[in-house]
């Protein structure tokens, strides 16, 4: 059996504060992934250490990390792919640290909010109390469903350069939520949900560095939706 | 972390990311480059007239010592390789510039699909990947011809 060095970032509030890597050996066998990894360290070697996961299979999004410098879901990525003999995992940039590699999603899930991620429609009582059901096309669908299998792991957000240095922009997964609503025939938000996007930095300040898309675990492509979205909102507020 | 100190890392380090991030840290550098020349460049040919006191015409003989003295000043090959670099970047960032605009339309991009893995991000489409290197291309060209000017190289 071979082994693996795992160089953790570790971090606690309650004890000294200090920021600081741990490393660890453990023994791998051939599809082990790095959360197995982890786990192997929590049961059997250190079980002070902190991790976020839960169906293991790619699907919750709980496990994102930085693993060796990109974020990547922990579940989903293989040892064997990264190709090194020690495997550096730090908790997910962009993201207040709660302890070792769990991170605090309130901003991001408060921008998800935001944009509202739900089915907006003129008439009030459907809005509140609809129990109709809306046809929809294949074309119609096509629109949107590529942004509708976010799982919210939050690795755009963490692989964004403007989200790093300005919090006023939205990021990339509450802004490919609002194109997906948008772009839904079923929904009525129109240009009131483009408005508020178009002022200040909150869409305009991507600049299409494409890391976004570039680590999305499920094909969503935040980039191309940010695009789709300034495009309406430049050309019809 | 400080914000300055995360806004450099994020800025100049693109690896890992891929071609877009490139692009973008490119397109910042320059950016930032071609401001910081022209402040100077405004600077040093204000000197000529009187720096400050620019509305009040100096003497010729002084705008003419003066004006000498700058070109003596920046006849030097360190300020010359700092033009053929900035020829570059600002070819690059005019080019790049516009594949930006047009990427912010929306055109150049690949319509929304189901995704199916290997995923293909309709965003890393191959017309806008070709225009990043046509920057590319003709910010190179800017520095070969710029190397002719100033350093006689290729005698064009």
């Amino acid at each position: 059996m071979q082994e693996v060095r795992f160089r953790v970032f570790r971090y606690d509030p309650d004890k000294d504060g200090r920021r600081s890597y741990q490393t660890y050996t453990v023994p791998t066998f051939k599809g082990m992934t790095v959360l197995q990894g982890l786990l192997h360290i929590k049961e059997k070697i250190d079980p002070t250490l902190s991790i976020r996961f839960s169906c293991r299979m790619a699907t919750c999004g709980s496990c994102g990390m930085m693993i060796n410098g990109l974020p990547r879901l922990a579940c989903y990525t293989l040892i064997e792919e990264l190709k090194t003999r020690t495997i550096t995992v730090e908790p997910l940039r962009n993201f207040p640290i709660i302890k070792d590699l769990v991170t605090d999603f309130e901003e991001f899930f408060t921008k998800h909010r935001w944009v509202k991620p739900y089915l907006i429609r003129l008439d009030t009582y459907e809005q509140e109390k609809s129990n109709v059901s809306y046809r929809q096309s294949d074309e119609e669908l096509e629109h949107y469903i590529q942004f509708a299998y976010c799982i919210k792991c939050g690795l755009c957000y963490a692989a964004c350069p403007v989200t790093a240095t300005d919090k006023e922009f939205l990021g990339p997964q509450a802004l490919a939520q609002a194109y997906r609503y948008y772009a839904d025939s079923r929904d009525e938000g129109g240009v009131d949900r483009l408005r508020p996007l178009a002022e200040g930095s909150r869409l305009l300040r991507c600049h299409f560095a494409g890391s976004c898309s570039k680590v999305c675990p499920k094909g969503v492509d935040p980039a191309l939706a940010i695009q789709l979205l300034r495009r309406e909102v430049l050309l019809r507020t | 972390m400080s914000r300055l100190s995360i806004a450099l890392k994020t800025w100049l380090i693109p690896v890992r990311y891929g071609l877009e991030r490139w692009s973008y840290t490119l397109q910042r550098v320059s950016g930032v480059a071609i401001i910081l020349f022209f402040v100077m460049h405004i600077a040093e040919t204000g000197n000529v007239v009187g720096g400050p006191t620019v509305w009040t015409i100096p003497p010729y003989e002084y705008a003419r010592q003066v004006w000498n003295e700058t070109k003596e000043f920046l006849a030097n090959p360190i300020f010359d390789i700092g033009l053929v670099l900035l020829a570059f970047m600002i070819f690059f960032h005019t080019f790049n510039g516009i594949r930006l605009t047009l990427v912010h339309f929306g055109v150049l991009l690949e319509k929304p699909k189901r995704p199916e893995y290997p995923y293909h991000p309709g965003s890393m489409s191959k017309a806008q990947r070709a225009l990043f290197w046509l920057s590319i291309v003709l910010a190179t060209a800017a520095i070969i011809y710029s190397l002719d000017v100033f350093f006689k190289v290729l005698q064009i």
